[in-house]
């Protein structure tokens, strides 16, 4: 399958993510759709890695999953403690600091 | 019709199939109501991309993406949502839903457009055809011209770690009910 291909997947993929990321009020979610945005460009660095015949882009996905667990997991532990003062999860409804 | 024709095109079908997979997965996991279901279709996504990363020869990074994503990540994830409680999530059709469609959709547009580009300045790698992807070779790199950048990764896993049970460990105290 032709370089092409592989934009217009990853492409897609991310642009699904960044919709998800803007219409969806779930925090859970939201994180969901920010690992979709991390993979499609995890997808294309190794594509283009086999393509172009370097293992560079291999070495740089590998790093993305690193921060990317590493985010998760914090991201979650700030979640869970949000729950656990406010007993909501909505994120519009998180607006203490708007002044 | 030659072997390697059929080989060939039945390498690209397959690459085409797992390719809509993984993009009507995560359609599913940013429409689905119920945040376990979106779980459920993330984690299909994540087994579609291991699956394409082998297509393209990256097997240690498909087993990664495997155990780490599809494994640890998603693991987590359902148990904050077991201990949330996935409540559906009312989806209304505002303008602000509507005008996060038109941005993403031009975003689109302009990836697609800037897809038909091509070729500007060939870089071509020089690892061996049968070591490409492998353990040994990705580590070969990893800790021959990466090892700063390594070393620096474990760092931060560690800080996320500690930072983590500290978010964890100390109890706040509930903040008031906001009267609107």
């Amino acid at each position: 399958m032709g370089q092409e291909f592989v934009l217009l997947v990853s492409a897609s993929i991310f642009c699904v993510g960044a919709a998800g990321f803007m219409i969806r009020k779930n925090p859970l979610i939201m994180f969901m759709s920010v690992e979709l945005m991390l993979n499609s460009v995890n997808f294309l660095l190794i594509a283009y890695s086999s393509f172009l015949n370097s293992l560079d882009g291999q070495i740089f996905a590998l790093f993305i999953m690193t921060v990317a667990a590493a985010e998760v997991v914090v991201g979650l532990a700030i979640i869970l403690t949000i729950f656990r003062t406010r007993h909501d999860m909505d994120v519009d409804h998180i607006d203490t600091l708007k002044g | 019709m030659e072997i390697a024709t059929v080989f060939n095109f039945t390498h690209d079908a397959v690459i085409f199939a797992v390719g809509m997979t993984a993009i009507l997965a995560s359609l599913g996991v940013i429409l689905c109501s119920s945040p376990i279901y979106c779980a459920l279709y993330l984690i299909g996504h994540m087994i579609c991309l291991a699956l394409l990363f082998l297509l393209y020869n990256a097997e240690f990074l498909a087993v990664v993406q495997i155990i780490v994503y599809a494994g640890a990540v998603m693991i987590l994830f359902l148990f904050i949502i077991a201990l949330l409680g996935g409540k559906k999530e009312v989806q209304e059709n505002t303008f602000h839903r509507a005008m996060a469609f038109a941005f993403v959709f031009i975003l689109l547009g302009e990836l697609y457009l800037s897809a038909t580009v091509g070729t500007t300045q060939p870089i071509r790698g020089e690892i061996p055809a049968e070591l490409f992807g492998t353990a040994k070779a990705i580590g070969l790199e990893l800790f021959s011209k990466h090892v700063v950048a390594f070393e620096l990764a474990s760092g931060l896993l560690l800080v996320a770690a500690v930072g983590v049970i500290c978010l964890a460990k100390f109890s706040f105290a509930p903040l008031r009910r906001r009267v609107r």
